[in-house]
């Protein structure tokens, strides 16, 4: 187990900043994703910890150990790859073998070592077979193997299951996850999709153009995110461009309680709006009806065109121009420079009912 | 369905055949119909029959063998030479980016441009007697240079430089198939260097390499203009020496029988190159 700590990296590449100042404390045992969308930063953030890129500024210490400028190989981190990145001359022995033959092993420990892991990853039995016999999943398990068999103090995984099927991703990520809590080892998990980050991190560093937009557990991002990139970006969320004037939000048609005044976005949860009888001024049109089974999205219209998701209880059924009233339970306003406003029905009605056009 | 279908894979195996047709009739025409008619001319004459004199000849004339011996050495040397300075410069390249790659590439691929004569006066106007080389030692009171003009080291420093581009060109396209991701990925696991090279890019870059070597054996077997001009008289190289028998001494038949013999080594290599191409197609290096 290990502590990393990442303070004032910066990386350029020529003129191209990839990562601007930050600074980051990942704890023993602790599972943090970096999330971001392309070109955010997070797998060069990922290869600086790993030793292939060194940063432009600032440093990085393992253990309280500074490792800033010591190679890949002389780093006590391991990674996985999103390619896998087998070697194809070798069998799965051969390629989870490779790390341990380098560092001189007995090779009844190195059998009895790759064994062990082959069976950690569930695929005992496996050892003879080439790269090219194997499944993607398989590929990527093997991957993971020839990390962890190192022993490495952190594990680094970049993108290691995007080039996989949906339903085989989600039980590989249940799967580390479950390693990684059994082994106690520290990861650094590099993704571009908010389910993974949200399923399986302790932590969630959210990344965009090269800088930390937050940091935080996933509840607490989804729930509270600091910036409207956050909100936009982690979960589902109906982003809307609006005024603040006398007290009030006025987007798309919509009316809401909020302070401030001059221009503002206006982020609402497609979970956080109920549908109710249709009332003058608080209603929208239905596009369109989305049935997932478990819940029902719908994607309608405000009365000035802007679209707006309604997520609902999988028993409403709705038809497609249809008229239906709605009432946002909670909003979240963000105003150039200013820290968020979030509101809930129950905190305003007090002293103001929520107002709709 | 299974009709067209079937219909469809007709089609495509028509037009594949027509796709084939133009460069194998060309082949046969320009190619195995001369070998044919050279294989031939030199075992069959006309009214006397057949006879393998020509080959005798040339298996025990030793002045033939002798320059038969200095082709192989030299087109050995040269080839394993090409592929050593080359491969360095195509591992750089292959896993550099960046504005110095970018110049070793151009000053790498710079000999392709240049003709085979101008490298040999350059050659000739530095390394031969009383060259660059030569002028500068003497100013410098120093011995002067045992130039390697017109001996069998002129052919292979010319021969080096001059087909390293292709050669360098060949292993990058080898090399094109080794991801940067499982290069780093034993960087990470502790490969050094020499490591790197002999236990993960090696082994996948093989058939490339013997593809390489087959192609510069095919060139260096018949090299003409740097062996003529850099090379020794006596021995001389497979290539000079046939030029030499058809238009010098005037003896058609031995110049070809040479050729055959020449084609037959070519050949030879030619089959190894065909074997590691198609190696390289069933799977992944």
């Amino acid at each position: 187990m290990a502590q990393v700590r990442l303070t004032g990296i910066a990386k350029a590449f020529g003129k191209v900043t990839a990562l601007d100042a930050m600074d980051l404390m990942i704890d023993d045992g602790e599972l943090v994703c970096l999330l971001g969308p392309s070109g955010s930063g997070k797998s060069t953030l990922l290869r600086l910890i790993g030793g292939f890129e060194t940063p432009s500024e600032g440093t990085i210490a393992i253990d309280g150990v500074d490792v800033t400028h010591l190679p890949p190989e002389r780093r006590p981190t391991a990674m996985v790859f999103q390619s896998h990145a087998l070697w194809s001359h070798m069998t799965v022995h051969g390629n989870i073998a490779f790390g341990l033959k380098l560092r001189r092993l007995p090779r009844a420990e190195i059998r009895e070592r790759v064994e062990k892991v082959l069976d950690l990853v569930g695929l005992a039995g496996y050892s003879a077979r080439l790269p090219s016999q194997l499944s993607g999943g398989q590929q990527q398990r093997v991957a993971l193997a020839r990390s962890l068999v190192i022993e490495p103090k952190i594990l680094l995984l970049d993108e290691p299951f995007a080039s996989l099927d949906q339903h085989l991703r989600e039980r590989l990520r249940d799967e580390v996850r479950d390693i990684q809590q059994r082994l106690g080892i520290t990861a650094v998990f590099v993704t571009h999709g908010q389910d993974e980050a949200l399923a399986i991190s302790d932590r969630i560093v959210v990344l965009a153009d090269g800088r930390m937009q937050q940091v935080g557990r996933p509840g607490e991002i989804y729930a509270e995110p600091k910036t409207a990139f956050v909100a936009g970006f982690i979960g589902a969320m109906n982003m809307l461009d609006g005024t603040l004037a006398d007290g009030e939000i006025a987007a798309g048609g919509l009316r809401l309680a909020a302070e401030g005044s001059g221009a503002a976005r206006l982020a609402i949860r497609p979970e956080d709006i109920a549908l109710s009888e249709p009332e003058e001024g608080r209603t929208v049109t239905v596009r369109r009806m989305i049935d997932f089974g478990s819940h029902v999205v719908i994607d309608s219209t405000l009365v000035d065109g802007t679209h707006l998701r309604i997520q609902t209880d999988k028993t409403i059924r709705v038809e497609a121009g249809e008229r239906v009233g709605i009432r946002v339970e909670r909003w979240t306003v963000f105003a150039e420079g200013e820290a968020p406003r979030r509101y809930s029905s129950d905190t305003v009605r007090p002293f103001r009912e929520a107002r709709y056009a | 369905m299974i009709a067209a279908l079937r219909s469809g894979m007709m089609g495509g195996r028509l037009s594949g055949l027509l796709l084939v047709a133009l460069p194998v009739a060309l082949l046969i025409w320009l190619v195995l119909w001369p070998v044919l008619q050279a294989m031939v001319g030199t075992v069959y004459f006309p009214g006397t029959g057949f006879s393998t004199a020509s080959y005798a000849y040339f298996f025990t004339d030793d002045y033939s063998l002798r320059n038969l011996w200095l082709t192989l050495w030299v087109t050995a040397l040269t080839s394993v030479l090409r592929v050593t300075v080359a491969m360095p410069i195509a591992l750089y390249l292959r896993f550099r980016t960046g504005s110095v790659a970018a110049l070793v590439q151009a000053l790498a691929l710079f000999p392709m441009f240049v003709p085979s004569v101008l490298v040999a006066y350059a050659f000739i106007r530095v390394l031969g007697p009383n060259g660059i080389v030569d002028t500068v030692l003497v100013a410098l009171h120093l011995p002067k240079l045992m130039s390697p003009y017109l001996t069998p080291a002129g052919p292979i420093i010319g021969l080096v430089w001059d087909g390293l581009p292709l050669t360098l060109l060949l292993l990058l396209s080898g090399l094109g198939r080794v991801s940067i991701a499982s290069v780093d990925a034993a960087r990470d696991l502790g490969a050094g260097s020499w490591t790197l090279f002999t236990r993960i890019i090696l082994p996948r870059i093989q058939s490339s390499i013997i593809v390489t070597l087959a192609f510069n054996v095919l060139g260096l077997f018949s090299a003409f203009t740097l062996p003529f001009l850099l090379g020794p008289a006596s021995p001389e190289m497979m290539g000079p020496y046939m030029q030499r028998t058809f238009s010098d001494n005037a003896d058609p038949l031995n110049a070809t029988t040479q050729a055959v013999i020449t084609f037959a080594f070519c050949a030879a290599f030619g089959l190894i190159y065909v074997r590691a191409i198609a190696k390289g197609r069933k799977g992944p290096a």
